[in-house]
């Protein structure tokens, strides 16, 4: 195994191969807060790609209800229990990655889902935390929490479906680093499903390959946002592309908001794949649970989610989410109004920090009627 | 079923006992190739009891060993090889699914007939070894199951396939177009992505990890199961320059689906003699 840096782990470790990175890294920034588990996000990408025969029970994009949801079963509390808590200091990852303990024999630490793992794809929707009955009312902050947690692959740096595929079928394109599965080459051994930990390569029974997220690459080649972006009716999302952490830049909304503002993280770091979705946090959920999902950053970023309303650069970016169907590769504030543009500058959005407020009197005067306040 | 095999069984232990186990896979010649792994023909092929090892060369590595041995006989009509693989298996596994494997064996031969052999695991740089494979799902969807979701979970509910809509302008053309953009492998000519004609594919390696598609070989195949035993028949083009009394070499591997085995994680035997016998 080659010695490699994983910056979200503030080390080096054990990968399969050299490192290599793209020449740009596409990214993405999904805001736990924001999500309302509508899955139009999974409806947009399932009628877009996987809507064969074969590919009935794939969600390259999936939202599940956490702590308990899960698709497939239980994916990410199987491989933490194999990895069998690990530890942090500070901000360096001190345990082991699924590379650096893997088994004898194997390329990474993984497991096989079954079939019936993939039986239940929204298992525990809308299941909180803890119990409502036996007379508890609603109190402040919330005694009991869930929150949603959408899904894509998550076109890692160190990507272990890649690792794990001994016919090197699967690859990263040093363009964008969007990692695909190279459909004419995949021979169908499902070790790509067993090494990825997000679980996010599904086997296709009817064509005997595996098929997963392709970060909808012929939009991105246009500089389009993908599917599940644009139709995301809560405008969690952003598409952009991420620099190394010594590379930010001030005005690239991913460098902004993961290495500059440190609200948006990883999903399960410590697994050591230097995924590039990343998540802010859900602020109602306790930072114990966000510690284990996004690593020690989670606190911090909470609190800094909170105080955006006073942070009018921060709080100019997190609105340029689903304000355009175009990547936003820059963003800048001015006055009241968030900017996006491409790396030129030339201008793509602009959205008001604060929409205007329409006062609209119950009383109708003109047309002599009384309105009610309903949808 | 049952007649075949006990007929077969009753030639066999009547009057044309099979020769004794060899240490080399010895092709005997016959003016017919059999299609069927029972036929009696078999007979007059000597068995050459291989015996596996797993392969723990490169990662994945297989580190529990399963299918100690496998049973190998050889006919040949001078134009095409036909092998017989036998090997005891508990479990039959014959469909694909997340997580399922298929039972499968291969049959490797040197592209050329040389002193010098290449490495038997999957050969080398220059030394390029032909495959045939053989697996299971594709012999049951060669013997008629279909291979949709329907056919492997009859309950299954399916809304809706979009090229299905009656919508659609341009008729059963531009559905089998749509049906093909779901289909990506099929879409890009992957002949491991079916459909299929044959549960046996023609494949060529320089090592392992090189698996590609070969020219044809004209390989067929043929896998009955019963009694706890897989039965496969293999054939393909009699290696180039195989004349008679000539010997080149033949390497074998074996995966049982139920333990998982796929691709690098197999049972495999090392460079095995194969000689051409003459009439
Ligand atoms: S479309 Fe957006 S809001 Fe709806 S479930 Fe998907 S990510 Fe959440
Ligand atoms: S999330 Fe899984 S499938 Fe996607 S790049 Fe990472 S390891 Fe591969």
């Amino acid at each position: 195994m080659a010695r490699v840096y994983n910056w979200q782990l503030g080390r080096e470790m054990a990968y399969w191969y050299p490192e290599a990175r793209p020449r740009r890294q596409f990214a993405a920034v999904f805001d736990t807060n924001k999500c309302i588990a509508c899955q139009t996000c999974t409806l947009a990408c399932k009628t877009t790609w996987t809507s064969g025969k074969g590919q009935e029970y794939m969600l390259w994009n999936n939202v599940e209800t956490k702590p308990y949801g899960s698709y497939p079963l239980a994916y990410d509390l199987r491989l933490l229990e194999m990895l069998n808590g690990q530890q942090w200091n500070g901000s360096r990852y001190t345990g082991q990655t699924i590379f650096e303990s893997a088994p004898a024999g194997e390329r990474v630490l993984g497991w096989r889902p079954e079939e019936q793992d993939f039986a239940y794809p929204n298992v525990g929707e809308d299941d909180c935390a803890g119990e409502v009955d036996g007379g508890k009312y609603l109190s402040l902050p919330h005694l009991n929490w869930f929150f949603y947690l959408a899904r894509i692959c998550n076109h890692c740096t160190y990507p272990a479906c890649l690792a794990s595929c001994p016919r090197g079928s699967i690859y990263k394109r040093p363009e964008d680093g969007i990692v695909l599965v190279d459909q004419g080459r995949c021979r169908g051994y499902q070790e790509c499903v067993k090494g990825c930990p997000y679980k996010k390569v599904f086997f296709n029974p009817l064509t005997g390959t595996s098929e997963k997220c392709i970060a909808c690459f012929p939009k991105i080649e246009q500089g389009i946002q993908p599917q599940c972006f644009v139709n995301c009716i809560g405008k969690i999302r952003l598409a952009g592309w991420i620099s190394k952490p010594e590379q930010a830049r001030a005005d690239n909304p991913m460098d902004y908001l993961v290495h500059i503002k440190k609200v948006a993280l990883p999903l399960f770091p410590q697994f050591g794949l230097e995924p590039n979705v990343y998540y802010i946090p859900p602020i109602h959920a306790p930072v114990s649970f966000n510690q284990q999902l996004f690593g020690p950053g989670a606190g911090e970023a909470m609190k800094t989610y909170r105080n955006a309303m006073h942070d009018p650069d921060l709080a100019s970016l997190l609105c340029l989410f689903g304000s355009t169907e175009l990547v936003v590769p820059r963003f800048r504030r001015q006055g009241d109004l968030a900017i996006g543009s491409d790396e030129k500058g030339a201008e793509i959005v602009r959205v008001p920090l604060r929409e205007p407020v329409h006062v609209r009197p119950a009383f109708d005067a003109k047309n002599q009627l009384v309105r009610i306040n309903c949808p | 079923m049952r007649h075949t095999v006990l007929i077969a069984l009753l030639l066999a232990g009547g009057c044309a006992r099979a020769p004794k186990p060899v240490s080399e896979v010895v092709a005997v010649s016959a003016i017919r190739l059999p299609a069927s792994p029972a036929d009696a023909a078999w007979d007059r092929a000597p068995e050459h009891i291989a015996r596996m090892v797993p392969q723990d060369l490169v990662e994945p590595r297989l580190l529990t060993p399963s299918t100690p041995e496998v049973r190998v006989r050889a006919l040949t009509d001078g134009a095409e090889i036909c092998f017989r693989l036998e090997w005891e298996d508990a479990t039959r596994s014959d469909t694909p699914g997340p997580s399922k494997m298929a039972d499968a064996c291969a049959v490797q031969i040197p592209e050329k007939i040389e002193k010098d052999l290449p490495e038997p695991q999957m050969g080398q740089d220059g030394k390029r070894v032909q495959v045939t494979y053989w697996r299971a799902d594709w012999q049951a969807t060669v013997d008629g199951r279909g291979d949709t979701i329907r056919d492997l979970y009859p309950n299954a509910s399916i809304d809706h396939y979009p090229y299905d809509a009656k919508t659609i302008e341009g008729g059963d053309r531009a559905r089998q177009e749509m049906a093909l953009r779901y289909a990506p492998a099929r879409a890009l000519g992957n002949l491991r992505a079916g459909p299929r004609s044959q549960p046996v594919e023609d494949l060529i390696a320089t090592g392992p990890g090189t698996l590609s598609p070969g020219p044809s070989l004209g390989a067929k195949g043929k896998g009955v199961y019963g009694r706890q035993r897989w039965s496969v028949l293999i054939s393909r083009k009699l290696p180039d320059g195989l004349g008679v009394n000539q010997r080149t070499h033949v390497a074998l591997a074996v995966w049982e689906g139920s333990q998982h085995e796929t691709g690098a994680r197999k049972m495999r035997t090392g460079w095995i003699p194969l000689v051409r016998r003459g009439e």
